[in-house]
């Protein structure tokens, strides 16, 4: 029978995070709830859609162990809504109490029987990641994961290393654009046989979310059991690996280009922003027009009307015209950090680049739209 | 039915029992995803999407999934859950995952060689007696260009792979050496670039450019027939490029003898070096082919089917055209390719004749072909030659028709149904006669019949 003393903001910060795994769409009653498990080690939340799982320890103190099941909903609605410092949760024999100086609520209870375990085994570590590096690195590539589970190789993140000292190579498709990483985490240490594995984007997604105070993000997986674990501090989220193989990527990196331009990113995030405007009516469709040094994006819609907008930029090569889906571009400008990008391209209807120039390891493809002039 | 698809269908059977046992909330979350991938030596081995889903099948249906599958069975079972998903492995070998990953492929592998179809290599050629020669010399060629056959002319029919095999030189010349220059271009290519440089004033220009080639694939060169400029460019080339020990490869539908309007010192060059020809395909290699382009699209078809397509059509485009009507069949029906599916396929392209018949065509048709009327067969008298159309008529009219024996004996001025049917005996026991058969099957009715030609009509075979 469960009894500990937790200070409200981290039972916040812990529930709104795990809530992270409670899909709303779950089809078992079970699945829509926090299974909150007190015991030797502490105090655990967890919750699992069967697809994904986290876990979080949060600070506390256990009088009594015990692992009750509570409404995810209603539980995180009241928690949000309380203004105290300290929460008593405390089981009793047909509801669960959750009392503070001036609040006592009580809810019903669910048999935990039925909640699954996030995992058997952990499997074995393969590598540990320095987390700031982690999470800059991988949001640079996540975004461009196909969210349509029908490819189910594209809908992960690659992360493959052929040799021991090169690094991993992280690579993110979906059909239509490619972010490749290249020589990632060269100095985390990590096993030296080579590494192949297609995390699905949701659990990296995930983990770039964790809010830890801990530097290392540890990763284990389980060729057995087929799964994969991120332990970041007090943290695990757990996903199954995709197995599959991934499509050969290296063949579809252009190795020329006729054009290159460089420009600057907010000037031309906010150019594809405005142009947007007009392209959501006509496929999100915007052109690049390259020459006289200028780059130009513009779009035009038969009902609304049409825009350009220039931004300055450094041409190298041939004049050069070039149309992309808007919101490619715009969701490649807005993960990138660096103030300066670059693109190269060898005619409308190859792959465009896109480069960061101070970082050689990194491009982003785009497969252009065809358009009739 | 193999191992899989018995699996498959026992644990269906499974599944629509554990259905009715849990609620639907249950199945569709925990049962949804799961295939059994083995039973063997009474353990079954299921497959389920995530280990938290094993971990609710173990906990909480153990006992209800084994009694089902020990009911199933007929004996004990043990169970062991493997986190696997359905189908995902393997599923880009043929199909590019998107149009990024298919755009630079070609260009990135073949990138200098434009036209030339990546896909035309040796080891998708299918070979039998009637393309042999063809096969092995341009292999030779490719291995040792412009040194072992200059020129290579292959000449056949339209659709026995002449194109295929001289495009296999090109992708297996550059596989072994990329910096060769490679051109391959059909002869309207070459007459459009000889009346540009006439018309241009830059026929060195063009000289040039062909000077330099390692090996030069021209295309159906029958058609330079009767254009003397361009043939006095491409005897200038000739001389060049054989001069400089360059491969040239020539197709065409003819030898090279009896080209037309084409002059005497280019047809001496053309058949300077080695003549080859493919003929039509036999019956076995067009089923090869069947295969090996099935293969090519990773679709399963089995020996039966690929007869019955293979006997409907001589012409290779042809068979790949039936091919991919069948596989879409199949697609859409979501059933495996029959010869049953096959024989369909056929009937609605028109390769078999459809049910809609016209006993009066054929009447009319026999007629002809005996020239007698329509009158003089349905009548009386029993002269040989009207008895002979008689039966052939009632013969046809039976096996393409299927109609009844009084159908037919209504159709021809009121006969009796014994009468038909000693008609049709008759002709069925000439059909068993070599000497016969050849004439009955140059009937254009009895083309037809392709069906029976192949099976009933030879049962000595």
């Amino acid at each position: 029978m469960l009894e500990a003393v937790i200070l409200l903001e981290n039972l916040k910060n812990g529930l709104s995070f795990v809530n992270h795994a409670i899909s709303q769409r779950a089809q078992l009653p079970i699945l829509l709830n926090f299974l909150i498990d007190g015991n030797k080690n502490g105090l655990f939340i967890c919750a699992t859609d069967l697809e994904i799982g986290i876990r979080i320890k949060i600070p506390a103190k256990v009088n009594k162990n015990g692992r009750i099941a509570v409404s995810a909903k209603t539980f995180l609605d009241l928690v949000t809504s309380i203004t105290q410092e300290k929460v008593t949760i405390s089981e009793k024999e047909n509801n669960i109490n959750l009392t503070t100086e001036k609040v006592k609520a009580s809810f019903a209870k669910t048999p935990t029987d039925e909640f699954p375990s996030l995992y058997q085994e952990k499997g074995s570590k393969v590598a540990e990641f320095d987390k700031e590096e982690f999470k800059k690195e991988t949001a640079k590539v996540v975004f461009s994961a196909s969210l349509d589970i029908g490819r189910p190789a594209l809908s992960g993140v690659y992360f493959e290393k052929q040799e021991a000292d090169v690094g991993i190579n992280l690579v993110a498709a979906d059909g239509f654009r490619l972010s490749l990483r290249q020589g990632f985490a060269k100095k985390a240490s990590s096993k030296k046989e080579p590494l192949k594995l297609i995390i699905p984007s949701r659990v990296i997604k995930e983990v770039l979310g964790v809010k830890e105070e801990d530097q290392k993000i540890t990763l284990f997986t389980s060729s057995k059991s087929n799964q994969v674990v991120f332990g970041v501090g007090d943290t695990e989220v757990v996903g199954r690996l995709i197995e599959s193989d991934y499509p050969d990527y290296k063949k579809i990196i252009p190795d020329d280009f006729d054009t290159k331009v460089y420009f600057d990113k907010p000037e031309a995030e906010d150019a594809v922003r405005s142009c947007l405007v007009f392209a959501r009516e006509a496929a999100n469709i915007i052109k690049l027009s390259i020459g006289n040094g200028k780059l130009k994006f513009s779009a035009s819609s038969p009902q609304l009307g049409e825009n350009e907008v220039e931004v300055d930029a450094k041409i190298e090569g041939e004049e050069n015209e070039i149309a992309f889906n808007g919101r490619y571009l715009l969701d490649f400008l807005g993960a990138m950090e660096s103030e300066d990008i670059s693109f190269e391209m060898t005619g409308p209807l190859n792959p465009g680049v896109f480069r960061i120039p101070k970082e050689d390891n990194f491009l982003h493809i785009i497969m252009p739209i065809r358009i009739q002039e | 039915m193999s191992m899989d698809k018995k699996v498959d269908k026992l644990w269906k059977k499974i599944l629509s029992e554990i259905q009715t046992e849990v609620s639907s909330a249950n199945f569709l979350t925990l049962f949804k995803g799961t295939y059994l991938l083995s039973l063997e030596d009474n353990v079954a081995t299921i497959a389920a999407p995530s280990t938290m889903i094993i971990d609710l099948l173990n906990k909480r249906y153990y006992t209800l999934i084994k009694d089902s599958v020990d009911a199933n069975t007929g004996r004990e079972n043990k169970l062991i859950f493997v986190p696997k998903t359905n189908g995902t492995v393997s599923s880009y070998t043929n199909d590019p995952p998107g149009p990024l990953f298919a755009s630079n492929r070609q260009e990135k592998v073949f990138g200098h060689l434009p036209r030339v179809r990546p896909d035309y290599t040796f080891q998708n050629f299918a070979v039998s007696a009637t393309n042999q020669l063809a096969y092995v010399s341009s292999q030779a060629v490719s291995k040792k260009i412009g040194t072992a056959y200059n020129p290579l002319f292959i000449y056949g029919p339209v659709g026995v792979g002449k194109t295929h095999l001289m495009q296999a030189v090109a992708n297996e010349v550059y596989k072994n050496a990329p910096d060769k220059k490679i051109l391959y271009m059909t002869s309207e290519d070459f007459t459009n670039d000889v009346v540009e440089a006439i018309r241009g004033n830059e026929t060195a220009k063009m000289k040039k450019k062909f000077r330099n080639l390692d090996l030069l694939m021209i295309d159906d060169i029958q058609f330079i027939g009767g254009k003397e400029r361009v043939q006095e460019e491409l005897f200038h080339t000739f001389n060049i490029l054989v001069d400089r020990a360059s491969q040239i490869i020539l197709t065409s539908d003819r030898a090279p003898q009896v080209l037309k309007k084409t002059e005497k010192r280019l047809i001496s060059r053309f058949s300077g070096g080695l003549t080859v020809d493919i003929e039509t395909p036999d019956f076995e290699l067009r089923c090869a082919i069947l295969l090996t382009k099935a293969k090519k699209y990773n679709f399963d078809l089995n020996i039966e089917t690929a007869k019955i397509i293979a006997e409907k059509t001589e012409d290779t485009r042809e068979l790949e055209g039936l091919l991919l009507r069948v596989m879409t069949e199949a697609a859409t029906k979501e059933e495996a390719a029959s010869p049953h599916l096959a024989k369909q396929v056929l009937l609605s392209s028109g390769f078999l004749r459809s049910k809609a018949f016209y006993p009066e065509d054929i009447i009319k048709e026999v007629c002809e072909f005996f020239k007698i009327k329509p009158a003089q067969l349905k009548g009386e008298r029993r002269d040989a030659m009207l008895v002979r159309a008689r039966h052939v008529c009632m013969f046809v009219l039976k096996k393409q028709g299927g109609l009844t024996y009084s159908e037919i004996g209504n159709l021809i001025g009121g006969r009796d149904h014994t009468t038909i049917m000693h008609g049709v005996e008759k002709i069925e026991n000439l059909l068993t006669d070599a000497n016969y058969r050849g004439d009955f099957l140059r009937m254009s009715f009895f083309a037809h019949l392709h069906v029976e030609k192949q099976t009933d009509l030879h049962p000595n075979s």
